[in-house]
């Protein structure tokens, strides 16, 4: 790797130094007209679903279930509590292994095995969701039929990888400082990380379960596979399938009717303002939380 | 998005075991077994639901071209094919695009503006599929439909990728919405690696004389250029796997021709499609066939992507 | 220690409870949840029933107290699903094959509504009601017919002026009762398209758009100038689309009112051994009869833990629940039919 060092100066005349800054300024250029068109797909994605989904939003809306067929009115209030329950329970499942997960690597797993398991993490984040669904479709659904936890089985894995790696990346934020402090006073490895290390990192921890909830919101492919029949009512029952967010919208999506596309929208406007906020404040606490950490070096 | 490998803590070792480290070290190691668990039960059943299917055309399946539930006789290739051309056409879009964005957040933006525009991008990855989709049902297939594939036939209508009738649903919406699912993953692995280039480097060769772009084309690029790889491998993984997206705007035909207008099919979003109502066992068993093949794609770019990261790193003696 | 070796074995133990609530979900809605469980019967399949299920589910919760839960996931998907038993009842269009209805194990075919698959089009610059032939629509399945302004469609529509919009065929992607009586009815016209694409719930297509669901198809029909589609009577006037009449076999174009479907039912009396009846096509002797006619019928497994509650639900859904059926187009059952259906539905046990 070697640097060519042009023979005309950059600086002075020549047409082919002007020649070397013009290209140099254009590459410049383009560069900051890429990050230009990122932000304004962003905002063009989000601004359609605003301007289209805003005039559906209403009180009615959020605690009406499903309008029967030719029937205006109906909102997303099954919708809205069949998401909510899903990512619970799949929230239940994924941190308390996620989170030993991350101690196990940082504490105890000799480099090898802990750079397997990260291996092995990060190939389980990438593995695509609609295999995910086709796998949990097979294990839970065929012979029990759909149920949330079925689909709430598969968000688990999908947010599993997420909460792993975040909150290896925090406690390994935590100084040594502290945990040689804890080893000095006689603790216990463990004691050390339940009552030293766990609690420093709680912040981080909070933040890791926040965007991952954010994300599994958002997956539809696993849910077509277990919880795509439901009543057109509130259930709460996790045993049945229930209606959800994402879902809804995938359905309404390809609807004829405009009243059904609005309702799309306006469940999307949901969805997408759940999700964002939800990464933005992971962003914002990640950055504080590091903060905090770094003071008690 | 972390594939370093940072060091884990190490405690000098203790000759006689605390119980209460034992229970810990046992906890926490169950978690990991649950993780292997959970990966070797993913890759079990889903081969095992596609074992008739698999039993039934070999990997002939690979190279055949119907997809009949009439006469049970099922085949991926057209399926292969619009995955490869919508997942490819994305990668040539997004990739410059999600690297140019790379450079700009490591090199050019002002400090002030650095992290605002990085979130944006973070952003992007956050919408969901399903409202990128929906999105792209309502909004963007037509719009591509009404005037960028009509003036696309027009004016360059003899090269095939652009002849044929401007459909909303098509290869084309496909490409672009994959697109907007990989530029903010292999945006934010290019920033990674272009601020880990040592910054001596970059200043030798400015204090030589060279551009900053000049500086970026003969240091910064070569010096990251594995990494990069496994980004775009990375990139293509994720658009290979998007199933929710891609059956909403692609228009679920078999098709293997040219034309980026056309409606066709990807292995995903097949599964996605067909799985609720599969009319025979054998087509569940081919959809099973079909996840069968994604899982082996997505394991290989994902390993390989990681192996090269990981090499890189230890070349360059990379720390957290 | 102690705290520590508790901490664990509450995390370990929270982890047990939710994975043993994902496996102890055994069973369909019925074993498990208690009373709630069992006052629901859950359904899945066709999309051409479901605007008449969607007034069905309301009403009878409100007179039964049980609530019917249904998913309109395509015929295909309800064959599926019944013979998974996963659901309490598959509604489908198209009958049992053999293959299907050796999978089901016992399962019984109840025809519990009357119903039209109508071709639905957009065409800017043409009026409403374009008179088409089977022949002529299997070719534009089959790519041979590429326009709108062919010759074979203009001689079927004089002194219609046809814009020359390219013909944008458009089909269920998914396992589709429709589908089934779509190729059905072509096929009986053209031996091209029957030996071309063949008939059932998933046909060989080789030209058009896929779509899912008949919302689906109704939604590319309205978004694609030049699109032909088939949906059921019912979502070609909730979502304004053009409808084409087609020709029968007496040579009439018939509208497909519910007279014109009732004659299609009138003409075809004769009941397969496995329950199901084909309408399509009906003989030149119906001479105002609708050719693309269908029954749809709910599909149920001869013995079942919830047979008294489907009993119930299916005694309503032949007699009460018709009456809600002209409005969306679907006319009453034929009194043979209703017959016929009570001694089916008697024979369901537990």
């Amino acid at each position: 790797m070697s640097i060519t060092a042009s023979p005309a100066p950059l600086s002075g005349g020549g047409a082919r130094a002007r020649r070397r800054r013009r290209t140099g300024r254009a590459m410049e250029l383009l560069a900051t007209i890429a990050a230009l068109l990122a932000i304004a797909l962003l905002l063009l994605v989000i601004g359609s679903v605003a301007r289209r989904g805003a005039p559906a939003l209403s009180v009615s809306f959020f605690t009406n279930v499903d309008a029967a067929f030719l029937q205006s009115g109906g909102g997303i209030e099954n919708s809205i509590v069949g998401t909510l329950i899903m990512t619970g329970i799949a929230t239940a499942m994924a941190v308390p292994v996620g989170v030993l997960l991350a101690i196990f690597n940082t504490e105890f797993a000799p480099p090898p095995l802990s750079a397997a398991i990260r291996m092995a993490l990060n190939v389980l984040a990438g593995v695509p969701t609609i295999v995910i669904g086709v796998f949990i479709s097979g294990l839970l659904v065929v012979g029990r039929g759909q149920s949330a936890v079925a689909a709430s089985a598969a968000l688990a894995i999908i947010m599993l990888p997420l909460i792993a790696r975040s909150t290896e990346e925090v406690l390994l934020l935590v100084p040594t400082s502290l945990r040689e402090g804890g080893m000095a006073l006689g603790a216990t490895r463990a004691r050390t990380v339940l009552t030293v290390i766990l609690p420093t990192s709680i912040g981080g921890i909070i933040t890791a379960t926040i965007v991952a909830v954010a994300r599994a919101a958002g997956e539809t492919a696993p849910i077509i596979f277990t919880s795509s029949i439901f009543a057109n009512a509130v259930v709460t029952d996790p045993s049945q399938p229930m209606a959800s967010i994402p879902y809804t919208i995938f359905t309404k999506s390809e609807s004829p009717s405009a009243s059904d596309q609005q309702q799309a929208w306006a469940a999307a406007l949901v969805l997408i303002s759940v999700v964002l906020l939800g990464s933005i404040i992971g962003r914002l606490l990640s950055i504080r939380t590091r903060r905090q950490i770094e003071q008690t070096r | 998005m972390s594939i370093d490998s940072p060091q884990p803590f190490t405690v000098p070792v203790r000759t006689r075991p605390r119980y209460g480290d034992l229970g810990l070290r046992a906890v926490a190691g169950s978690a990991a077994v649950v993780l292997v668990a959970v990966m070797a039960a993913i890759v079990y059943q889903v081969v095992r639901e596609a074992r008739s299917s698999i039993g039934q055309f070999g990997l002939g399946f690979l190279t055949d071209s119907q997809w009949n539930a009439v006469t049970d006789r099922f085949g991926a290739l057209d399926l292969i094919w619009g995955t490869l051309v919508s997942s490819l056409l994305a990668l040539l879009i997004a990739v410059p695009v999600a690297v140019a964005i790379g450079l700009y957040l490591s090199e050019l933006a002002p400090a002030v503006l650095r992290t605002p525009v990085a979130l944006m991008v973070e952003l992007l990855a956050a919408i969901p599929s399903v409202v990128l989709g929906l999105w792209g049902i309502l909004v963007m297939g037509p719009f591509l439909a009404e005037h960028i594939e009509p003036f696309l036939a027009d004016h360059l209508g003899f090269i095939p990728l652009f002849s044929g009738t401007p459909s909303s649903h098509g290869l084309l919406p496909a490409a672009v919405v994959l697109t907007i699912m990989i530029i903010p993953i292999v945006a934010s692995i290019s920033r990674e690696l272009f601020t880990s280039v040592p910054s001596d480097l970059k200043q030798g060769a400015m204090a030589l004389g060279a551009t900053r772009w000049e500086m970026v084309r003969s240091v910064a690029i070569p010096q990251v250029s594995g990494g990069l790889v496994a980004a775009i491998m990375l990139g293509f993984a994720r658009a290979v796997g998007e199933a929710i997206a891609v059956s909403q705007v692609i228009g679920g035909t078999l098709n293997l021709g040219w034309s980026l207008f056309a409606p066709a099919d990807t292995m995903a979003g097949r599964i996605a499609s067909q799985s609720p109502g599969a009319a025979t066992a054998l087509q569940k068993s081919s959809l099973a066939y079909l996840a069968v093949i994604l899982l082996v794609i997505s394991l290989i770019t994902n390993i390989s992507a990681q192996l090269i990261s990981g090499r890189i790193q230890r070349r360059m003696g990379i720390q957290r | 220690m102690l705290r520590v070796m508790r901490l664990g074995t509450t995390v370990l133990a929270m982890g047990a409870v939710a994975l043993a609530a994902a496996c102890g979900s055994s069973g369909s809605s019925g074993s498990s949840g208690g009373a709630s469980a069992s006052k629901v019967l859950v359904g899945a399949g066709s999309t051409l029933v479901a605007p008449l299920m969607s007034q069905w589910e309301p009403d009878y919760t409100k007179s039964s107290g049980t609530t019917i839960t249904y998913g309109a996931i395509g015929s295909g998907g309800g064959i599926d699903a019944i013979t998974t038993r996963q659901v309490d009842f598959g509604a489908s269009d198209a009958p049992l094959s053999s293959e299907q209805a050796s999978a089901c194990k016992d399962c019984l075919q109840v025809p519990w509504a009357l119903a039209a698959v109508v071709p639905a089009y957009n065409l800017s610059g043409a009026p409403d009601h374009l008179k088409l032939t089977g022949d002529v629509i299997a070719k534009m399945y089959l790519g041979q017919i590429t326009s709108w302004d062919d010759p074979a469609i203009k001689s079927l529509n004089p002194g219609v002026t046809l814009p020359s919009t390219a013909v944008a065929p458009v089909y269920r992607s998914d396992g589709s009762g429709d589908s089934y009586v779509w190729s059905s009815y072509l096929s009986s016209l053209s031996p091209d398209f029957k030996s071309k694409v063949g008939v059932s719930t998933q046909p060989a297509f080789s030209t058009g758009t896929g779509a899912e669901k008949s919302s689906g198809v109704a939604a590319a029909v309205q978004s694609t100038d030049g699109a032909i589609g088939y949906v059921t009577v019912a979502y070609i006037t909730a979502d304004s689309l053009h409808s084409a009449l087609v020709q029968n076999a007496a040579g009439n174009y018939p509208a497909p009112t519910t007279d014109a479907i009732t004659a299609a039912a009138a003409a075809v009396t004769t009941i397969q051994p496995d329950g199901s009846v084909s309408l399509v096509n009906p003989p030149a002797s119906a001479a105002s009869a609708y050719p693309i006619s269908t029954y749809s019928y709910a599909i149920v497994p001869k013995s079942s833990p919830k047979a008294a509650q489907l009993q119930a639900f299916l005694t309503y859904a032949i007699t009460t629940g018709q009456q809600f059926g002209p409005d969306l187009g679907y006319p009453g059952l034929p009194s043979n039919i209703v017959q016929h259906d009570k001694q089916v539905i008697s024979q369901i046990g537990s």
